[in-house]
C-alpha cells in the first residue's frame, strides 16, 4: 500500500523539473517537451487523488486534459514551424521582432 | 499484492521519472530528448497503472506516444536540426531559473510531506462504469472537447502551410 504523499511528492518533483526546463532552455521544441512534462505531472496527480478518494471523476479530468495537452501540441509545432520557416528562428531568447 | 514488491516497484518508477525528466531538459541532440520522452511517457503509462486506471494508461499510449510524439519527432524531422550543435543549450540567467524552481519544488514540500491518505481505495473497475460517467453526467464538456479537437486540427493546418507570400518569394 503506497501512501497518497508518495505520489503527490512525484508530481511535485515532475512538475518542477518540467517548470526548470522551461524556463531554462532556449530551444523551442524542448520546451514544449517541458510543457508535455508538466501535463503528465498533473495527470498523476489527478489520477491519485481519483484512487484514493474511490471517484472516478479523477480520471475523467485527466482525459479531458490529455485532449487538451495534444490541441496545445498541435498548435504549439504548428507556430514553432511557422516562425523558423518565415524567419529561421528557433530559439525563444532570439525572438525580438516585439523588443522584448 | 505484496506492498513491499508494489513499493519497490514505486521506487524504481520515481528515480526513473525523475532521471528520464532531467534527461529531457539535458540532452544536447534534440532528438535525444524527444526519445528521452518517448520513455518517460512510458513509464508514466506504468503508473496510472498502479492507480487501477488501466483505460488511462491506454490512452497515454495511444495518445501521446503514438500521436504527440510522432508529431513531435516529424517536426524535428522537418526542422533543420544541424545548428542545435552550434547553439548554448541553456539561456542566460539559467541559475536564477533554477533557483527559482527548486524554491518551488520545496514550498510544495513542505506541504505535501504531512498529506494523509484515506483507507479505502479506488475499486478495481472496468472502463463500463468510466464510459457510463463520460457519456451521462459529462457529455456536454465531451461534446465541446470534440469541437476543440476540430478547431485545433483546422488551426494547426491554417498556421502551418505555406502563405502565398511565401510561394512567391520562391
Amino acid at each position: 500500500m503506497i501512501p497518497l504523499s508518495w505520489y503527490l511528492l512525484l508530481s511535485a518533483t515532475l512538475f518542477s523539473i518540467g517548470l526548470i526546463g522551461f524556463v531554462i532552455r532556449r530551444d523551442l521544441i524542448v520546451m514544449l517537451m517541458c510543457l508535455e512534462i508538466m501535463f503528465n505531472a498533473v495527470n498523476i496527480a489527478f489520477a491519485s487523488f481519483s484512487y484514493y478518494n474511490s471517484n472516478l471523476t479523477g480520471q475523467i479530468f485527466v482525459l479531458f486534459s490529455i485532449a487538451v495537452a495534444a490541441c496545445e501540441a498541435v498548435i504549439g509545432l504548428a507556430i514553432v514551424l511557422a516562425l523558423v520557416r518565415n524567419t529561421g528562428i528557433n530559439h525563444s531568447d532570439e525572438i525580438v521582432n516585439l523588443r522584448g | 499484492m505484496n506492498p513491499l514488491i508494489e513499493q519497490v516497484f514505486y521506487v524504481y518508477f520515481f528515480i526513473s521519472l525523475t532521471i528520464l525528466s532531467i534527461a529531457v531538459i539535458a540532452s544536447k541532440n534534440i532528438i535525444h530528448s524527444a526519445f528521452f520522452l518517448l520513455i518517460f511517457l512510458l513509464h508514466v503509462a506504468a503508473i496510472f497503472l498502479f492507480l487501477n486506471a488501466e483505460f488511462l494508461m491506454i490512452i497515454q499510449i495511444i495518445v501521446y506516444v503514438g500521436g504527440v510524439l510522432a508529431l513531435f519527432i516529424f517536426a524535428i524531422m522537418i526542422m533543420n536540426i544541424k545548428e542545435e550543435f552550434r547553439h548554448k543549450r541553456f539561456v542566460k540567467f539559467s541559475i536564477a531559473g533554477l533557483i527559482t524552481g527548486f524554491l518551488f519544488l520545496a514550498g510544495l514540500y513542505i506541504f505535501l510531506g504531512t498529506v494523509k491518505s484515506p483507507e479505502n481505495v479506488l475499486i478495481k473497475s472496468d472502463v463500463n462504469s468510466l464510459g457510463k460517467l463520460l457519456y451521462s453526467y459529462y457529455f456536454l464538456p465531451f461534446e465541446i472537447l470534440s469541437l476543440v479537437l476540430l478547431i485545433a486540427m483546422i488551426g494547426g493546418i491554417i498556421i502551418a502551410k505555406k502563405t502565398p507570400f511565401d510561394r512567391e518569394g520562391k
